[in-house]
């Protein structure tokens, strides 16, 4: 390939293509500074003993270390419960979100029934219903399900999940229909049509949702917070609220339990971070 | 038993009727090709056989069997698709086994039959590769192995080798055929190449707008083409037609092309008709000869020469429109040259005013 000869014209457009470039990196070095700035401040607060945090002035490093608000929250809370229940309710709210999600979508993409349309547009439809305007139906069906105070009572609403049918319902749509008429001639029922065609074909996109689904469900807090009184069923989310009811404002074991209620969603969005791209680009898809 | 008969066969789409009324039957252990241009109802006819497409109206029948309204994976048949339809997801071994680990084989069975196939198909090396990691010859063969492996009694190929590059649809070609030599399976084959038919099939059916136009053995359909249609779809380059009037002479029948050219047809089976009847001439390009201008029934000029290397064609604009003709590898031509041309009586079809072949004397 031969060099482009460097003319006074193209230095100057390399000038300020440099500049342009160096503004806005500093430019989004800035925002990312103002975005992670409270993060920031949270961990070295937490990292703080309780009366340094309420000295005057504004000390950005920790004179003294201390694990102590992290250790109280441990042994003093009843967080281990809490994160036990958002494990279940997450973890079980993803599974059932992914496989009804996909059977749903399947059934609307692959299958000839009466009402595909009409079911398909009521999907599409339900989009214009904000989830909390349901808040109210919800806890009142669960009250007389006897479910409050349950995992189950928590799981039930965070069913709903119209953008994950219809982002399966596209991507199986755009799976070649000779797959299934080959997968057909082979012997394959619809059952395993999905489960050994549809969806290991579109494990990426499954891994997306899943991930996607865990994280939301995990950070849910106002169904949770309706739905639960009892301490012991709480959620991580709603359970942090309790370790300033029951102690006044103790901003190091605030800040601490609120970490430590949204570290394991950080780590794994820390490993799978191009997976949570790839989901929240499917749903703005849909969304936009 | 795996013939496969097809009883008054209709398909509609809606009001749209694509296969009207047809009946066909493939013989036990034959090669029989489905021949015809886009949109002719081929592919839909093979899709019914399978059980990919619902019957309208009509029986088929696999072995003697009903299989009308049989599921696809009860037919006894496989299908290799155009695209391969090879699971992207799954290795070449899997993907061959499929059938098999879907029906709850044991391992054990499927690594047995997968081998065997898999030695048959020369696919040993290949086993643990995703079908992204083949070429288009592999991917054949794997899509081959995968609808063996089911031991079906009808073999379906729709248009297996449109994908593959010329020197490879030869190569594969040749395999086929050796399989079909090998397994004696009947095999029901879809193209629109008309080489591809004459090369693999013991039988071609040509299809035209939802019917069988003829059917028979390739060199029947190259040498007796039923009508206008079969003449022109078989052979490459195509027949030439030219237009002309015959009359029945106390010397037997005459075609008489304008200018004044006259060609003695051989006896055949013409309608009655008095005065001249309006029909064409068919005579395909190895059956012309070239001579000097006027020593032949027909002049032109040469406006295209196509050297092949074994052989060559010769392109003329004369007073009945364009004709071919295949020459000698050593003739040289030049565009603008005049010439003559001399067409064989013997080798001449007549097709009426509805493109409907009149039968030579010894077609029975």
């Amino acid at each position: 390939m031969t060099a482009v000869p460097m003319t006074a014209t193209r230095a100057a457009r390399l000038r300020r293509i440099n500049t342009a470039g160096a503004i806005i990196t500093i430019l989004t070095v800035l925002g990312a500074i103002f975005w992670a700035f409270p993060l920031y401040w949270g961990v070295m607060t937490s990292l703080k003993p309780e009366q340094d945090i309420v000295r005057p002035g504004l000390n950005m490093w920790p004179e003294v270390w201390t694990i102590d608000a992290y250790v109280h929250v441990l042994l003093n809370t009843m967080i281990g419960t809490w994160y036990l229940n958002s494990l279940i309710t997450a973890g079980v709210t993803t599974v059932l979100v992914i496989v009804m999600s996909g059977a749903a979508g399947y059934a609307i993409s692959q299958l000839n029934f009466p009402g595909r349309k009409a079911i398909w547009w009521m999907i599409l439809a339900s989009f214009m219903v904000p989830v909390p305007a349901l808040i109210v139906n919800h806890f009142i069906l669960m009250a007389e399900f006897g479910l409050l105070n349950s995992w189950l009572g928590v799981v039930l609403p965070q069913l709903l999940a119209p953008v994950t049918v219809i982002i399966y319902k596209q991507f199986f749509d755009s799976v070649p229909q000779d797959f299934r008429e080959a997968a057909v001639m082979d012997g394959a029922t619809e059952v395993q049509l999905l489960f050994r065609l549809y969806l290991p074909m579109n494990w990426g996109i499954t891994t997306a949702l899943a991930i996607i689904t865990f994280i939301g469900s995990w950070n849910a807090f106002l169904w949770p917070f309706l739905a639960v009184s009892s301490e012991n069923m709480m959620n991580v989310a709603v359970g942090i609220t309790q370790v300033s009811n029951a102690f006044g404002v103790q901003y190091a074991r605030e800040l601490a339990s609120a970490i430590m209620a949204g570290l394991p969603v950080a780590v794994i969005y820390l490993i799978f971070q191009r997976r949570v791209t790839q989901a929240i680009m499917l749903t703005a898809g849909i969304k936009g | 038993m795996s013939s496969v008969e097809l009883q008054s066969i209709r398909k509609k789409y809606g009001a749209v009727e694509v296969i009207k009324g047809l009946d066909l039957s493939v013989a036990d252990g034959s090669f029989t090709a489905l021949l015809g241009p886009s949109g002719c109802g081929k592919s839909t006819l093979l899709r019914m056989i399978a059980g990919l497409e619902d019957i309208t109206e009509g029986r088929a029948l696999i072995g003697g069997t009903d299989v009308t309204h049989e599921m696809p994976a009860k037919r006894r048949v496989a299908m290799v698709f155009q695209t391969y339809a090879l699971y992207p997801h799954l290795t070449v071994a899997q993907n061959i086994c499929f059938s098999l680990s879907l029906a709850g084989a044991s391992m054990a069975v499927q690594k047995d039959k997968g081998g065997k196939i898999a030695k048959l198909l020369q696919l040993e090396s290949l086993m643990d590769r995703r079908p992204a990691e083949l070429s288009g010859g592999q991917r054949q063969r794997v899509a081959i192995g995968r609808a063996l492996v089911r031991d079906p009694e009808v073999f379906l190929f729709d248009e297996p080798l449109s994908n593959l590059d010329a020197l490879l649809r030869v190569q594969m070609r040749i395999e086929l055929a050796k399989l079909h030599s090998e397994l004696k399976t009947t095999m029901i084959y879809v193209t629109h190449d008309q080489v591809e038919a004459m090369t693999l099939a013991d039988r071609i059916v040509v299809l035209d707008k939802g019917v069988i136009s003829q059917m028979g053995s390739p060199l029947d359909l190259y040498n007796h083409p039923a009508n206008r249609f079969v003449a022109s779809f078989i052979g490459s380059p195509g027949m030439n037609f030219l237009p002309a009037v015959v009359r029945m002479q106390p010397s037997g029948l005459h075609a008489g092309f304008e200018g004044g050219a006259v060609l003695k047809l051989t006896p055949r089976a013409a309608p009655h008709f008095d005065g001249g009847q309006k029909v064409e001439i068919g005579i395909r390009p190895e059956h012309v000869a070239l001579t000097d201008p006027g020593a032949g029934q027909i002049d032109g000029t040469a406006t295209v020469f196509e050297q092949l290397g074994n052989t060559s064609y010769v392109y003329l604009d004369t007073a009945l429109g364009q004709i071919i003709v295949e020459a000698d590898q050593s003739v040289r031509i030049h565009p603008g040259d005049r010439l003559g041309l001399t067409l064989d009586p013997a080798r001449a079809h007549v097709f009426d005013s509805k493109g409907t072949a009149w039968a030579t004397a010894d077609q029975p």
